[in-house]
């Protein structure tokens, strides 16, 4: 135990005198949490759109007002020719165009539906489909101006609820995930630099001489980060709350529990990468393909697992965000307790298991 | 300034923030000769060298290496220097012959001069038939001499070497410095730090640094001069510690301090005799063994130099 | 001058022959990581797991929910007895939405059908903890459920005028997420791989002591900068050999336009890549601290900011004027250009020239910031 507590405070120390370290760990997360926190959502509004508006009657100007009216749509441009629609979609200048042509007024006054073009940017899929749904919906219920004819009434309507989340506040879904990628990205970094350092300076050897034992100095080496990236992962949630409403729905000591759960499976992936790992680039390469992109991309964070190819779901096991993404929405969003929280927990507690299993087995053969 | 001397210092200081790492030190180091740099770590030794090769900016004083200013051409020095660091820093990755290579690219020496100081290095080195070999396979000793030829495959005037031989074997420290006379036989003029004292005294001349500042310079025989009227006596006794304490309590007695299991008193006049001394200490119920008068050491000098500088600090 | 950076050149491809774990992980993992997160990158929600309650056991009824499983988008994990039954399907993750028909639903339907009045309206629950797939999972439900009402409702239905929307979609008709994705991915894999690289580069040297004997030699600091971007700009080069092949012939993402142009284009954001990794690295003295920099100060937030994932546009105006220093913006535009919309240097230069700019800033930067002396 001592050995423990001697290699703790000197890495403490060591983080102490480097405050670039000591401020990523403990004040970054929180920052980004301001910055993403107001700047990323997948709310689309604002949506650049050219008219060309080839009949020049009042009706079709009323339908013209209506987009522009409508908060979805910024109308930015109004194009003579196709040339001229071509470079405007060209440039992301525009990202849909509305072509309304000759003879549609007169169409509408016989009684019949004119037709009119829409042109949208297709390149963000995502985007282009909301796109679609809007100028779909604002088509289907344009007033026509002076013919104030409406569309009949809907025959079967939808009356949504949201749970957890009535807005659909994209901050609400964002700090969770946010809190798994800096925790995870900190915790692997960190240890996996911090032993790897050790290994090339030849430090190691004097660790070995000394009566530390492996398990103390691995303890004694990731202590120190385990507290600081708690500190970091609480610091959020509490900035959420002030600022930007998180509720927090559920226990804190669960939510204690599945962060230390998490990071110390965290600290572990990074063990492990120190143990196979001979170089420090070495490491920073491996975690960076470990830890960060996997935690981006394969944790649900921001694309749905549900979408992704059977293969890639079972690949997606692998990564402990996952695990503690469910967990984290559970508690925070949910208010869910243990008998609902108990897979992700023990899925994460599996992973931490399996890695320092396999960091183990490494480092005893080294 | 002379350009007789290859190196000359006036009132050089560095800071680091508040800390003044060293204090204006002023001194001059003559062609070919080997100058010593004396000190305990954290004197501002490896500072005042890092200034020397251009590689820390003077906070103030001025400095010529090679007629070159440090502080106004740090670029002109490093042409016409070596250096070699305590880390021995080589490309662990590379191997001998790839390292020497890479040097001599940096030095832009090809053709027959890369052949011809290349093999100078490895016969200097005796690394002959370890060309192959990665750096960071090779031991201390090979390590040392390896980075020592790598710094002077440009065939420098003047040489820096910082702690050369931390961490290296008695017999690679022995040839080492048979290296370092050689090159100072051929004219090279060579700066040097070192904790060893018997390195020390190896040199033209050493100077003393202590806190930042010069203590003492000169050769080594004239820094043991100062011992001409006050004679050091050696006493074995069975308990040096209690010896030590009935020395210090003496009046002609100057300090004493503990040199392995014996006891080295400085005495304050060439008056007092070995005899009058034993009888003093057995009066006091010391048993001594044996007192000799010895010659002074450079490590008596060091700790006299630096006892001296800290009463000066005090007062 | 040349000599020099040759013989820094040299060496540095020494090592990282020599170092084999490091290059076998810059030349495969890129490909793996395309590999894999090509196929995860994707935005398009579908395959959203479903419970049903129908109250009403309707022939009607059961031709909607019908429509539920037939649908790409949904998957029907389960039929409930009662509205109660589904807290528990929401609350474990089962489900993330709950499609409650009423009772009474068929009559109403039909009611309102022959009366041209409001007919009935289902009740959809959803769980709002995934704010973005839920929001686009309810659309989808909104447009099934109309796509129903059409149908149910015949050709008779059209009293009144109706506007008939011909939509075209330019630059990827099926709206597939991958075709948009694919680039980006290939964008940010590049920034990842290549600036890290370089970032431990001179703290390495720095941590080792070579740095300054190097310092007391006669190379120039720009010599240092330029011996160490160009060997790892050839290692750079080769990944983007390998992604760009692995985008255009395992994921089939069409390269409309020029591949000189793209080959172009990315040598100037390698410089930029490279470049920032070797500022980051001027700037740290230890390389974990040259990791943590690159990674929070700079990869995280480029990622995030350069509109890989989220889009610019949503951004508040002030963070957009933020995304205008984060060169992995202009790489995007001019990826996504070249790849989809077969777009040339006459409609790219701005973000050419900006990319352009801002690999010359940062290695002249990084040129100041690596003083020979401290």
């Amino acid at each position: 135990m001592t050995g423990l507590w001697a290699v703790a405070i000197k890495e403490l120390r060591q983080i102490r005198r480097d405050r670039r370290t000591l401020t990523i760990l403990v004040f970054v997360p929180t920052f980004f949490l301001f910055l993403y926190g107001y700047a990323l959502n997948f709310d689309i509004r604002h949506v650049s759109l050219a008219v060309q508006d080839r009949d020049g009657t009042p009706e079709s100007r009323a339908l013209v007002a209506d987009f522009a009216r409508s908060a979805y749509f910024d109308v930015v441009a109004a194009p003579e020719s196709d040339r001229q629609i071509d470079a405007l979609v060209d440039r992301g200048t525009a990202r849909a165009v509305l072509v309304i042509p000759v003879g549609f007024a007169r169409t509408l006054g016989e009684g019949g539906s004119p037709a009119v073009q829409v042109l949208i940017d297709g390149d963000n899929a995502n985007t282009a489909t909301t796109v679609l749904g809007y100028v779909t919906a604002l088509l289907q219920s344009a007033s026509f101006g002076a013919t104030g004819e409406r569309p009949h009434a809907a025959l079967v309507s939808v009356e949504p609820r949201v749970w957890y989340n009535p807005e659909l506040r994209s901050t609400v879904f964002l700090v969770p995930g946010l809190i798994a990628f800096i925790s995870m990205i900190t915790a692997v970094i960190s240890t996996a630099l911090s032993i790897v350092r050790e290994k090339e300076r030849g430090t190691m050897e004097q660790v070995r001489m000394a009566p530390v034992s492996t398990t103390a100095f691995v303890a004694g080496k990731t202590l120190p980060y385990l507290v600081l990236s708690q500190a970091g992962a609480l610091a959020i949630i509490a900035a959420a709350m002030v600022f930007f409403d998180l509720p927090m729905r559920g226990n804190w000591l669960a939510l204690f529990v599945a962060i230390t759960l998490f990071l110390i499976g965290a600290l572990g992936t990074g063990l492990f990468i120190s143990t196979v790992a001979d170089t420090q680039d070495v490491a920073f390469q491996a975690a960076a393909i470990v830890a960060l992109l996997p935690t981006l991309i394969l944790s649900g964070f921001i694309f749905p697992l549900s979408s992704m190819p059977v293969v890639l779901q079972w690949i997606s096991a692998l990564v402990p965000a996952r695990y503690f993404l469910v967990a984290l929405r559970g508690i925070v969003l949910k208010g869910l307790g243990l008998e609902f929280l108990w897979p992700s927990l023990a899925a994460m507690g599996i992973y931490a298991l399996a890695v320092y299993a396999l960091s183990a087995v490494r480092l005893a053969r080294q | 300034m002379s350009t007789t001397h290859a190196i000359v210092v006036d009132k050089l200081s560095r800071m680091f923030g508040a800390f003044r790492a060293v204090d204006a030190i002023s001194f001059d180091v003559a062609r070919g000769e080997v100058f010593g740099f004396l000190g305990a770590n954290g004197a501002g030794k490896s500072t005042t060298i890092r200034m020397l090769c251009g590689l820390l900016e003077p906070s103030s004083g001025r400095a010529e290496v090679d007629g070159v200013d440090v502080g106004r051409d740090p670029e002109g020095v490093k042409r016409r220097i070596g250096y070699m660091s305590q880390k021995f820093s080589l490309y662990e990755r590379l191997t001998v012959d790839e390292n020497i290579r890479f040097s001599a690219g940096l030095y832009g020496l090809t053709g027959a001069r890369l052949a011809d100081r290349r093999a100078f290095a490895l016969e200097m080195g005796g690394l002959k038939g370890k060309e192959r070999v990665l750096a960071r396979d090779l031991p201390g000793g090979w390590r040392q001499r390896l980075a020592l030829g790598c710094a002077l495959l440009h065939e420098p005037r003047i040489v820096f070497l910082d702690e050369p031989t931390g961490g290296v074997d008695p017999v690679s420290r022995r040839e080492f410095w048979r290296l370092i006379d050689g090159l100072s036989r051929q004219g090279t003029t060579v700066l040097v730090t070192t904790h060893y004292l018997d390195e020390a005294e190896r040199c033209d001349r050493v100077a003393i640094m202590h806190a930042g500042r010069l203590a003492a310079l000169g050769t080594v025989a004239k820094l043991k001069s100062t011992f001409d009227t006050r004679p050091i006596v050696e006493v074995r006794a069975a308990n040096p510690v209690q010896a030590m304490t009935a020395l210090d309590a003496m009046p002609s007695v100057e300090k004493t301090s503990l040199f392995g299991t014996t006891v080295h008193a400085v005495l304050r006049g060439q008056e007092t005799t070995a005899e009058e001394l034993s009888r003093a200490l057995a009066e006091k119920g010391v048993h001594v063994e044996a007192i000799d008068p010895v010659l002074p050491s450079l490590e008596d000098v060091f700790l006299d130099v630096i006892d001296r500088a800290e009463e000066a600090g005090a007062a | 001058m040349i000599g020099r950076i040759r013989t820094l050149v040299w060496k540095e491809f020494l090592e990282l022959r020599r170092t084999p774990q490091l290059l076998r992980l810059v030349l495969v993992a890129p490909v793996l990581q395309l590999a894999m997160l090509g196929y995860a990158a994707t935005t398009d929600v579908q395959h959203v797991p479903i419970v049903v309650v129908d109250g009403d056991r309707s022939p009607a009824s059961r031709q909607l929910l019908e429509t539920f499983a037939a649908s790409p988008y949904f998957d029907v994990v389960g039929e409930r007895m009662a509205p109660s039954a589904i807290d528990d399907d929401l609350e474990r993750g089962r489900a993330w939405l709950a499609v409650l028909v009423p009772p009474r639903f068929g009559d109403d339907l039909a009611r309102a059908r022959v009366r041209g009045t409001a007919g009935p309206s289902i009740q959809v629950i959803a769980d709002g903890t995934d704010a973005n797939s839920s929001g686009v999972a309810l659309s989808y439900v909104q447009g099934l459920v109309g796509q129903y009402a059409t149908v149910v409702a015949g050709p008779a239905a059209r009293g009144a005028p109706q506007l008939d929307g011909r939509v075209r979609v330019w630059f990827n008709p099926d709206l597939e997420s991958r075709n948009f994705m694919v680039p980006g991915v290939l964008a940010v894999l590049l920034l990842v791989v290549t600036a890290n690289l370089t970032s431990m580069a001179i703290v390495r040297e720095r941590e080792t002591g070579t740095l300054d004997q190097l310092n007391v030699t006669p190379i120039t600091r720009s010599e240092i900068i330029l011996g160490k971007l160009l060997p790892y700009s050839l290692v750079g080069l080769v990944d983007v050999v390998l992604v760009i092949a692995i985008a255009v012939l395992w994921f089939q993402v069409p390269l409309r336009g020029s591949v000189a142009l793209l080959f172009l284009s990315s040598l100037v954001y390698l410089v930029c890549t490279l470049g920032l990794g070797l500022l980051v690295s001027t700037m740290s003295s230890t390389q974990q601290q040259a990791m943590m920099t690159a990674t929070f100060f700079f990869l995280v937030p480029m990622i995030y900011l350069s509109g890989f994932i989220f889009p610019i546009e949503n951004m508040p105006t002030v963070i957009q004027w933020v995304t205008f220093v984060i060169p992995l913006r202009y790489f995007l535009v001019i990826v996504r250009g070249i790849f989809l919309k077969g777009t040339g240097m006459a409609v790219l230069w701005p973000s050419f020239v900006a990319l352009a700019v801002w690999g010359v800033a940062v290695v002249v930067l990084a040129v100041a910031r690596s003083s020979k002396r401290a």
